[in-house]
């Protein structure tokens, strides 16, 4: 397994007598999706704005990418994106002003911006959209826009801080499978949603619940954990169904395909756990485990 | 009308004021401090000035002189060896007015009572504190007037021995009389006719300066928060004194424009030109520029809306508009709030503005005003910059 791109250990941030994240610990593993989530006051944005380098955390260490965030906030900000709650475009400022704006600041003019904005351009989709002022387009495309400043400058890194906030469920799609394509060219996302089934776009996925991590796995590691599992309801006199905890190779050889081959031709359903569920579980779990502690 | 209903929404309304601690600071202590600052801080009334006095006599005569001017509580008397130390005393703003008592005083005032040549006093003032030039100048006059005329009683009597001659007394400003026991000359040292739209003029500048450039930097600094492209800013490789002058520059230059158009305005429409070098007003005047959007920059850094930005913003300007000078003289106001007054940048621009409209001063002169300016920047820009770090 590489090394992890992002490393924090023991990070923690208090408010006065309020602590927004305790001991919080997580790897991310390079060109993979992370999913970060939790509700809403859970420790989520603090989290992520201390890894970006905006607030100082009480105690702990922050590595990105090979950089002390906390000792050097400004120098890992070449190797990072991010996008916030809000697309950060400038009103007033068509598309196309916005992208020179941000390429300036990132040191990018000339042929090779247009060599990078072209194919952003064409990938997410933006073509008619560069004239427009941000105010007149559509919240989809905003948040397609904002995915792509983030990324025009090639960062390592990708924080996406509620990215699909407020988008229709096609942009929501659209835009998944962008991040996808950005974690198969080799780049790392950081993502937080609100969105609990957007956990199966992420390659892992970790849960905060009152600034503590209570659950850090991949995603099908947490059903398995988490949900009385997958139910397949094979039709046909009498109907059968089965139940397994992760739709793995030993339960297609040793339990699924027999019974099929039994009956060819059945009608197989198979009911995934949701992730809701999955998360309500964790939370119970969590509360549990922290009113039984003296 | 439904009085359940209506209590219902007196009630919410009430609670949300009393809850709200910023409102209920503007509500309660806004209104009381003002009444109190107008009331004890800000007058034009003469009381306790600081008077330079040369007294080239040096005589019984003129050291009762001024005792008297003393005794009245109008003034507190201030000896200066040399009409020119006195000069400078005065350009410096050490004292609010001067009187110069010449050597001959006494002899004058002698033969004054014996029907020859009143005796002369000199009064000076700074004509640029237009306000309180006027009502200083007429308070020394009549107690100068007052308390000679009781001298020349006592030189008639010790002449004549008879009874007092009418004392004559010269028009504010103007030639003295020729003959009586006292004539009181004045001298403006600046601005003479005590033009006192040359006064306001000047000061607006500083007034409009101070207002409008921290209200718009602090209500688009706070736009911006609440769009999430400061945020934004932050997390790009620009770093925050790029991101500070990215958002002062261009807004200090706008404001440069706006102040070469004031001083055309006020030099085509009103008359009133600087007596000093416009280029180097203007070069002044946009420095200050920086001073207050740095200013407003900190605003915002404590404001969660424009609407809090506005309120603070209009908070901050009632000090300013009390303190500065700008309205009232702060040469008036009792020590500690003299003090005060000096922590506000807008005190110094206001006074470096009326150094070059009124008096027509330079670089050389304004070196400490200058100085003490461009300190207040550097502390601004440097509380500014911890601002857009932001790291908590």
């Amino acid at each position: 397994m590489s090394a992890p791109i992002i490393s924090v250990r023991n990070l923690t941030k208090r408010f006065g007598d309020f602590t927004a994240v305790d001991q919080l610990a997580i790897d991310v593993v390079p060109s993979s999706i992370f999913a970060f989530l939790g509700a809403n006051g859970s420790g989520k944005s603090t989290t992520i704005r201390m890894l970006i380098g905006l607030l100082r955390p009480t105690e702990g260490s922050i590595e990105v990418d090979g950089i002390d965030v906390i000792r050097h906030p400004r120098r890992v900000r070449d190797h990072i994106g991010y996008m916030g709650q809000k697309v950060s475009l400038y009103q007033g400022l068509s598309l196309r002003e916005n992208v020179e704006f941000y390429a300036g600041l990132h040191g990018l003019a000339g042929r090779e911006l247009e060599a990078r904005w072209g194919a952003l351009r064409e990938r997410f989709r933006l073509s008619d959209a560069e004239a427009e002022r941000p105010e007149n387009l559509p919240a989809g495309i905003r948040q397609r826009a904002g995915l792509a400043l983030a990324t025009l400058h090639r960062p390592r890194v990708l924080f996406l801080d509620e990215p699909t906030a407020g988008v229709d469920v096609h942009s929501r799609s659209l835009f998944w499978e962008l991040i996808r394509e950005e974690a198969d060219a080799g780049r790392t996302v950081f993502v937080t949603t609100h969105f609990l089934e957007e956990v199966d776009y992420c390659d892992w996925a970790s849960f905060i619940d009152e600034g503590k991590l209570i659950a850090n796995a991949a995603p099908e590691d947490l059903r398995r954990r988490y949900s009385e599992g997958y139910r397949v309801h094979i039709d046909g006199e009498p109907a059968q169904e089965l139940t397994t905890p992760a739709l793995d190779d030993a339960f297609f050889a040793d339990e699924l395909d027999p019974l099929l081959a039994l009956r060819p031709g059945a009608r197989v359903q198979i009911d995934t756990p949701s992730m809701t569920d999955v998360f309500r579980r964790v939370i119970a779990e969590s509360a549990g485990t922290r009113h039984a502690q003296p | 009308m439904n009085l359940r209903r209506l209590w219902t929404l007196l009630v919410r309304e009430a609670r949300a004021t009393w809850r709200n601690a910023f409102t209920m600071t503007i509500l309660v202590a806004v209104p009381l401090a003002a009444l109190m600052v107008f009331g004890f801080v800000l007058s034009t009334e003469v009381k306790k000035l600081r008077l330079g006095v040369h007294d080239a006599s040096g005589t019984a005569s003129s050291r009762r002189l001024v005792a008297e001017l003393a005794a009245k509580g109008t003034f507190v008397p201030r000896s200066f060896a040399t009409p020119g130390s006195l000069d400078h005393a005065l350009m410096e703003g050490e004292i609010s007015a001067a009187i110069v008592i010449p050597p001959d005083f006494d002899r004058r005032l002698r033969e004054a009572a014996a029907g020859g040549a009143p005796a002369e006093l000199q009064v000076l003032y700074d004509g640029g504190e237009t306000v309180l030039a006027g009502n200083s100048e007429a308070f020394l006059r009549t107690l100068a007037l007052s308390t000679v005329a009781e001298l020349s009683t006592g030189a008639r009597a010790q002449t004549m021995g008879g009874p007092a001659a009418p004392l004559r007394v010269s028009p504010p400003a103007a030639a003295p009389p020729v003959s009586g026991g006292v004539s009181v000359v004045s001298r403006a040292l600046f601005n003479p006719k005590l033009d006192g739209s040359r006064f306001m003029v000047s000061g607006t500048f500083g007034f409009v300066l101070s207002f409008l450039t921290a209200l718009i930097t602090a209500v688009s600094i706070v736009s911006e928060r609440l769009s999430g492209t400061f945020e934004q800013l932050q997390v790009t490789p620009a770093t925050s004194l790029e991101i500070l002058l990215g958002k002062i520059l261009p807004l200090g230059a706008v404001f440069a424009v706006d102040v070469v158009l004031m001083v055309l305005a006020a030099g085509f429409l009103l008359g009133v030109w600087p007596e000093g070098s416009i280029v180097f007003f203007v070069i002044v005047s946009s420095f200050y520029v920086l001073t207050s959007l740095s200013l407003g920059l900190l605003i915002s850094a404590t404001s969660a809306t424009a609407a809090e930005a506005v309120q603070k913003t209009v908070l901050f300007s009632i000090p300013l508009v009390q303190l500065s000078g700008f309205a009232f003289p702060i040469r008036n106001m009792p020590t500690p709030v003299r003090w005060l007054a000096e922590i506000f940048p807008a005190t110094h621009y206001i006074r470096v503005s009326r150094a070059i409209y009124l008096r027509g001063e330079g670089p050389l002169s304004l070196l400490p005003e200058l100085a003490l300016l461009t300190f207040f920047t550097l502390v601004l820009v440097a509380v500014a910059l911890r601002s857009i770090e932001g790291r908590a």
